[in-house]
């Protein structure tokens, strides 16, 4: 809870220091804060008092803080590694941060909602500061397409959720998670509940960019920014990620048979609809795009098979999964801003390995990691999820593996691309900040060692 | 613990000394860990397990156990070995004061030995996996021209191949509480599980082998890599995969051995018979030797599936011998693509007039390779042929071929580069320091023909152990 208002609180200070026009003090404003916001999570779960702990609506269980605070790292690594883009207009310096950290309160709310009118709450608080930021650079019309697209299809899955939630409150009479699970567990399920579950299922898949609800997804990330195509793929997936765990392992566990059948075949579609559309890609942040939503397919291998783990395991496997494919995202997309190009070529990579060995080195850790070259935390992730899934749905886990192998080669060429020598030679060097290698070197470190070192939970 | 180390720390150390200093430097990080090898044979009771590391954390089911018996380490000192031989055969090429090249060099033996060392299935599957970079990031930086596509299928080959195997590992992992050798070994499963577990394996190892059909990515990738990548892969890298079928796929899966039996021996016969025709035919002295290579393989494969002491020995022997003559085949179709900038066969001749010591040490290797008595190939083909004979007349006299068109290939190769009429060119003699890496590998393969029991001791014990587990639960 500390964590939230402070992430709020200073949101508000961040717009008012903006208004000093000094970009620096902005940056350092929302990193104290975002500093703050962690250790605050860290003191309530330590201490295990919670601020406000009357308060039903949020509950900041060990699984919603594991979530949080990865949300929160990520953003800090984000608002580090974008800072210059974030910046570069200096008039709205302040506002493009604070509508990040505006942002991030509705991550944190989603991971620890205890009713629908929260995680309601939460989505949208989530997302609105986002279809602003996809359009962040205003003179470019694929940034404007970018946002009014995922504008208007958020809105309409936002009303598919609603319109879930009231079916649902239809069956069960009430909003709290806890009593419609008791009303799940007390009476049998009606079709009207599982009309319910299935427009909420379908406008989550929406949020997380799976088949077949992804079709926003490759423009609206090939239109934003570098830096809010990397908020998307990471904090909002993992926003997205943990609500599904509360709601579809929880709270919906009882009707099992209903969505898992559903999840599967969604899961299996995400991966090869991903990893096939990736191969021809000849943009960037497109082929994240298309990379991203196979990583969705992968990810709900774990929460098709959640009942087969030992209480609580499978929260722990799906947040490693997430964590190591965001570490290897934040990298590429701080080299992606480095690079600085409007176009978004993957051709524009060409030689960047040459021009700096440490960024060649950072782009291979990166890129492999992605794909589940061992010993990187990416193949970890993969371990976990599919160990997990291997004993009920081996040939599922056989497609995955399959996938990962179609995976390898966009993700080599991409590789190859950087390390190649450059057709024209240039010298002009890439524009790198302090901040950035920070961020790309703890990013690299995590995912060398990761694998390693990282307790479970 | 630091026989494993101490390649890393050179892989690191190389990236940074300066550039007058690396080839030595390289050249005395590798006799290093030849001596810290010696060492640790010279204290070990062959029939004793020597345990360097072990964490039960209980992380990922790992037990994270590192150590060798009898068998790693013979593959330890085989690599150690080899890995300097390696970097001398290489002292007189540029690539040799490259600070990336010794450092993937290092990188690679540090994974291999892993991989030899790992008693954790998902250990070993790590090294695996990650011997591949660094033998890519070779051939990618120093390879030939046109190499890219080349590389790229062999990259997807292998590694399709491993997820193969990772499937596998995660279906076994799912039926034990740990991924240690000892659990794994004790499961008992039914043959439909066995063989599905097997299978998996079965394709990993066979494209790393490689086995016949998965052979496509060999010839082409051994011709566009530089002279040590291709070492690493023949000399190296494929040892994993048979050192795997001997640790891994036989004492995890002894209960489905009987289905796949036939199919390893089948298959390796025709990869015996079908590379060495090819071989035959080939311009490219490099594509000989590849060739060459998946003609010997194919009998070795062949003989891991026939389960007796002799036969395991003999593969232990020829994985060894394999690996010297490996080294020194490449080394030869170096030393003339380095001197004259081409190695088709067809374009040289008269080279032994110029270059008497070449011509020499080229007939060494050259009986090394086709076997001939008092060298280790002897030991290796006598015992692997005599073992595939005794249980399939018709299977051993298939592979048995394997002499005779060894003879072929290696002296067609030798008569049209080195004898015919005076040359027009050019041809400087060997430098030091490729006469005394020939001199090493002739002198290790003829101790080996000779006293075959300097092996055979550190080794037996271990393959005992291999054998009487698949006895006991195949009966």
């Amino acid at each position: 809870m500390i964590a939230l208002i402070t992430l709020f609180i200073t949101g508000i200070i961040t717009l008012f220091v903006a208004f000093l026009r000094k970009p620096v003090l902005v940056g350092i404003v929302a990193s104290i804060g975002l500093v703050g916001a962690f250790v605050g999570l860290a003191c309530e779960y330590i201490s295990g008092i919670t601020l406000f702990s009357e308060y039903g609506g949020l509950d900041f269980n060990s699984t919603a803080i594991l979530f949080s605070s990865v949300s929160i790292i990520f953003t800090l690594l984000l608002v580090w590694s974008g800072f210059k883009p974030l910046t570069e207009n200096k008039e709205h310096a302040g506002d493009h941060i604070a509508l990040l950290l505006f942002s991030l309160c509705g991550a944190l709310i989603m991971t620890a909602f205890t009713d629908f009118f929260m995680f309601f709450i939460g989505l949208e608080i989530l997302s609105i500061p986002v279809y602003a930021l996809a359009g962040m650079k205003k003179a470019d019309s694929l940034g404007s397409e970018a946002s009014l697209k995922y504008f208007l299809t958020g809105a309409f899955s936002t009303g598919v959720l609603l319109f879930g939630i009231a079916w649902i409150y239809g069956a069960t009479g009430s909003f709290s998670m806890f009593e419609i699970q008791n009303a799940i567990l007390n009476n049998p399920p009606s079709s009207l509940l599982y009309v319910g579950i299935l427009l909420v299922l379908a406008s989550f898949l929406f949020k997380i960019g799976a088949v077949p609800y992804h079709f926003w997804s490759p423009d609206v990330y090939s239109g934003s920014p570098m830096t809010i195509m990397g908020y998307m793929s990471t904090v909002i997936k993992i926003a997205g990620f943990a609500a599904l765990l509360r709601l579809f392992t929880e709270t919906f566990a009882p009707v099992i048979e209903m969505w898992q059948p559903i999840i599967i075949v969604v899961s299996i579609l995400s991966m090869f609809v991903g990893n096939l559309s990736a191969i021809k890609q000849t943009r960037m942040r497109r082929l994240l795009a298309f990379s991203s939503i196979a990583h969705v397919g992968y990810t709900l291998l774990a929460v098709i098979s959640f009942d087969t783990q030992a209480s609580g395991l499978y929260y722990y496997n799906i947040y490693y999964y997430l964590f190591a494919y965001a570490l290897a995202t934040i990298i590429i997309v701080t080299i992606g801003n480095a690079i600085n190009d409007d176009e978004d070529l993957i051709e524009n990579w060409t030689g960047v390995g040459r021009k700096n060995p440490f960024i060649g080195f950072f782009v291979i850790v990166a890129f492999l990691s992605l794909a589940g070259v061992p010993p990187l935390m990416g193949f970890f992730g993969k371990y976990l999820v599919f160990t997990q899934a291997i004993g009920e749905y081996p040939i599922v886990v056989g497609l995955a593996l399959l996938n990962s192998g179609i995976a390898i080669y966009y993700y080599l060429s991409v590789i190859i691309k950087a390390l190649k020598k450059p057709a024209v030679e240039t010298s002009e060097k890439l524009n790198i900040s302090v901040l950035q290698w920070v961020v790309m070197a703890f990013c690299v470190i995590v995912l060398l060692i990761g694998g390693f070192v990282l307790p479970l939970a | 613990m630091e026989l494993l180390i101490l390649p890393l720390v050179f892989s690191l150390v190389s990236l940074v000394i300066p550039k007058n200093a690396r080839k030595l430097v390289a050249l005395l990080g590798a006799l290093t860990s030849i001596v810290f090898a010696v060492v640790h044979w010279a204290n070990f009771q062959p029939d004793s397990f020597m345990e360097l590391y072990a964490n039960d954390g209980n992380l990922f089911k790992m037990s994270f156990r590192i150590g060798y018996d009898g068998l790693s380490l013979a593959m330890v000192l085989l690599t150690n070995i080899v890995t300097f031989l390696i970097l001398l055969g290489n002292y007189e090429n540029p690539t040799a004061s490259n600070r990336l090249f010794n450092s993937m060099v290092f990188l690679m033996q540090f994974a291999l030995l892993g991989s030899f060392l790992s008693f954790d299935l998902i250990l070993f599957y790590i090294f695996w996996e990650m011997a591949l970079i660094p033998v890519f990031l070779l051939a990618y930086w120093f390879g030939e021209k046109d190499r890219k596509k080349v590389l790229i299928t062999f990259f997807l080959y292998t590694f399709i191949g491993s997820l193969a195997m990772l499937f596998s590992i995660f279906y076994i992992g799912s039926l034990s509480s740990s991924y240690d050798h000892e659990v794994l070994v004790s499961i008992e499963m039914d043959v439909k599980t066995a063989w599905i577990v097997a299978f998996g394996f079965l394709v990993a190892f066979g494209v790393k082998m490689p086995l016949f059909p998965f052979h496509t990515w060999q010839a082409p990738t051994y011709t566009k890599s530089p002279m040590a990548g291709t070492m690493l892969l023949s000399a190296l890298m494929l040892k994993m995969a048979l050192y795997g079928v001997l640790r891994w796929l036989l004492p995890l899966t002894p209960e489905a051995y009987h289905c796949y039996k036939y199919l390893v021996i089948i298959l390796g016969a025709i990869g015996v018979v079908y590379g060495a025709i090819i071989a035959i035919k080939q311009d490219d002295l490099k594509k000989v030797f590849a060739y060459a290579s998946l003609s010997h393989v194919g009998l070795i494969a062949a003989g891991l599936m026939i389960v007796s002491i002799d036969a395991f020995s003999g593969v232990v022997i020829q994985m060894v011998n394999h690996a010297l003559v490996a080294v020194g085949l490449f080394l030869v179709a170096d030393v003339i693509e380095r001197r004259l900038g081409r190695r088709n066969i067809s374009e040289l001749g008269g080279i032994a007039v110029r270059a008497p010591k070449f011509a020499f040490w080229f007939t060494v290797i050259g009986f090394a390779s086709i076997s001939i008595p008092f060298s280790s190939g002897f030991i290796g083909e006598f015992l692997l042929i005599k073992e595939i004979l005794l249980d399939n007349i018709w299977l051993g006299i298939l592979v048995g071929t394997n002499l005779v068109f060894g003879c072929v290939y290696v002296f067609r190769a030798y008569q049209l580069s080195m004898n015919g009429k005076k040359s027009s060119f050019e041809f400087n003699d060997l430098t030091l320091s490729e006469i005394i890496t020939f001199a090493v590998l002739a002198l290790i393969i003829v101790v080996l023909g000779v006293y075959p029991q300097l092996l055979f001791d550190l080794v037996k014990p271990s393959l005992d152990t291999i054998v009487s587990i698949i006895k006991d639960s195949s009966i």
